[in-house]
């Protein structure tokens, strides 16, 4: 294999390899966002989105 | 050692031109060998992309070269002024920065000068810590305001109804200015047209390879094109972290608006519609933190993108007031081209090149266009280290540029495209900060 092949071959795995790095990392980073959300959602909220459903809360230990 | 660097960059710019050649070429031959409507079409769109992208750097090296001997001439008939200085500083928990920041303020040598602290509602220490630097002497004073939580833009404007000054500067509460930077923003004021001027932006936190390869897009892909944009006094957005304005002009336009993510985008595209010259200092610095893990990069890049568009969908008439408005229109159409074309057609060049690579063995081609893009991102890197007499071990990043940072905020960018299209709501998201300015 000479140089500019193994170059071409290194490029293009790199590519790849970035590409699927860059979608992994924007949906880990919104999965992130999503949680970080729901833990700061304050009691009145909370109550807002539940509607009619019943309320249960978890007591802190 | 000036010499050895000039002649590095004439080389790189041979090479350039010749890897573009050979590039295009490349692609022609593929366009002419296989009879295939698909790849014809996907070769027609990246040698277009391939082209633009080219036209776009060098012109704006070019123009950036103009300004360059422009402003050295033009400073040197320029005198200081007197005119009062309202800095607005809103800021939203930031007990780690408030302190340096505030400092670097009251270190300025333009002393004509009254500083708003805008406190919007912060939950920690900001307006007691704050509130420590309150003082008064007639000619030079600092006061902290506390407002009900309510966004950026809405502290800003607030801090603007209370400055008794004729030129506002906006300032980022996570940012320090070089002691100076005020001196040299001022002047651009004597020309009555400009209604702002935009500072330059330096990353403080420079200890990672992450903020080093920001370091680099900050001096080449952000203070680069303002400069290139400078010369034809169309700079299309005035930085967060340091920008002046001309209040008469503000006012005009109805101050910042509440109804995009990038209210400084936006407000300085108001300006441009309204006819007036945006101008930038590369002198006048700002160092900024930058965020240090690439889950709160891709969340400001998000943010930014999402505004950006927001602001282009408001003003997106003037896209065709090509003949009324030629200012505004050419800045309209060269932020879709950045925003939005780019980073599609880039991710798209991407996957048509491995497609290519796979089905017919043709990697050369994608390892000829990665050396394209890297020599010029090198050179493009080089000459505005050399301009601004930065850090020339960062040249060295410009390698891995390309192929890995912006590839992957690219892919976030069009995500973010594609979530503004179907209007899925959003958060401001604030950056927690390290306090490292």
């Amino acid at each position: 294999m000479n140089l500019l092949s193994f170059m071409s071959f290194l490029i293009l795995g790199i590519t790849i390899l970035t590409m699927i790095f860059g979608v992994l990392a924007y949906f880990l980073y919104k999965t992130r966002e999503r949680q970080q959300q729901k833990a700061e959602e304050s009691y009145d909220e909370v109550l807002a989105n539940s509607k009619d459903e019943f309320l249960f809360f978890n007591r802190e230990s | 050692m000036a010499v050895i660097q000039k002649i590095l960059f004439v080389v790189l710019m041979l090479g350039l031109l010749s890897l573009t050649f050979y590039s295009l070429t490349y692609l022609e031959n593929v366009y002419l060998e296989v009879n295939n409507t698909f790849i014809r079409f996907g070769v027609t769109l990246i040698f277009t992309f391939t082209l633009l992208v080219i036209t776009r750097y060098l012109l704006l090296i070019f123009f950036s070269m103009l300004n360059l001997i422009k402003r050295t001439a033009a400073l040197e008939h320029t005198e200081g002024r007197e005119e009062k200085i309202s800095i607005i500083v809103p800021c939203y928990n930031e007990e780690s920065v408030i302190i340096p920041s505030l400092s670097s303020l009251l270190k300025q040598t333009y002393k004509y000068v009254e500083i708003i602290v805008i406190d919007d509602g912060s939950k920690d220490r900001t307006y007691e810590l704050a509130r420590g630097f309150e003082f008064d002497n007639g000619f030079h004073s600092l006061r902290v305001i506390n407002i009900p939580n309510g966004g950026k833009s809405r502290a800003l404007n607030h801090g603007i109804r209370e400055a008794h000054g004729s030129l506002i500067c906006c300032v980022d509460a996570d940012s320090r200015l070089n002691n100076n930077a005020l001196s040299l923003l001022v002047r651009h004021f004597e020309d009555k047209q400009i209604a702002a001027v935009a500072g330059s932006v330096s990353v403080v936190n420079r200890d990672s390879f992450l903020t080093r390869l920001q370091a680099l897009e900050y001096i080449e892909g952000l203070n680069m094109a303002r400069n290139g944009q400078a010369f034809l006094k169309l700079v299309n957005i005035i930085p967060g972290p340091l920008g002046m304005f001309r209040k008469s002009a503000m006012a005009e336009v109805g101050y910042y608006d509440h109804d995009t993510f990038a209210e400084d985008c936006d407000l300085t595209l108001k300006l441009i519609d309204h006819n007036y010259k945006i101008d930038f200092e590369p002198d006048a610095i700002s160092y900024t933190e930058v965020p240090e893990n690439l889950l709160d990069l891709l969340k400001q890049r998000y943010r930014w993108t999402r505004g950006i568009l927001q602001s282009i969908h408001k003003h997106r008439e003037s896209l065709w007031h090509l003949r009324q408005k030629p200012g505004m229109s050419f800045v309209m159409w060269y932020m879709l081209f950045e925003s939005v074309l780019w980073p599609f057609i880039q991710l798209w060049g991407d996957l048509f090149m491995i497609y290519l690579a796979i089905e017919f063995g043709a990697s050369d081609l994608m390892l000829f266009w990665w050396l394209m893009f890297t020599v010029l991102d090198i050179a493009g890197a080089l000459y505005c280290l050399l301009v601004t007499k930065e850090d020339l071990s960062l040249a060295k990043y410009a390698i891995v540029y390309r192929l890995f940072f912006i590839s992957v905020i690219n892919i976030s960018k069009v995500f973010a495209t594609i979530e503004e299209w179907f209007g899925i709501e959003m958060s401001w998201g604030k950056l927690e900060r390290k306090g490292r300015i």
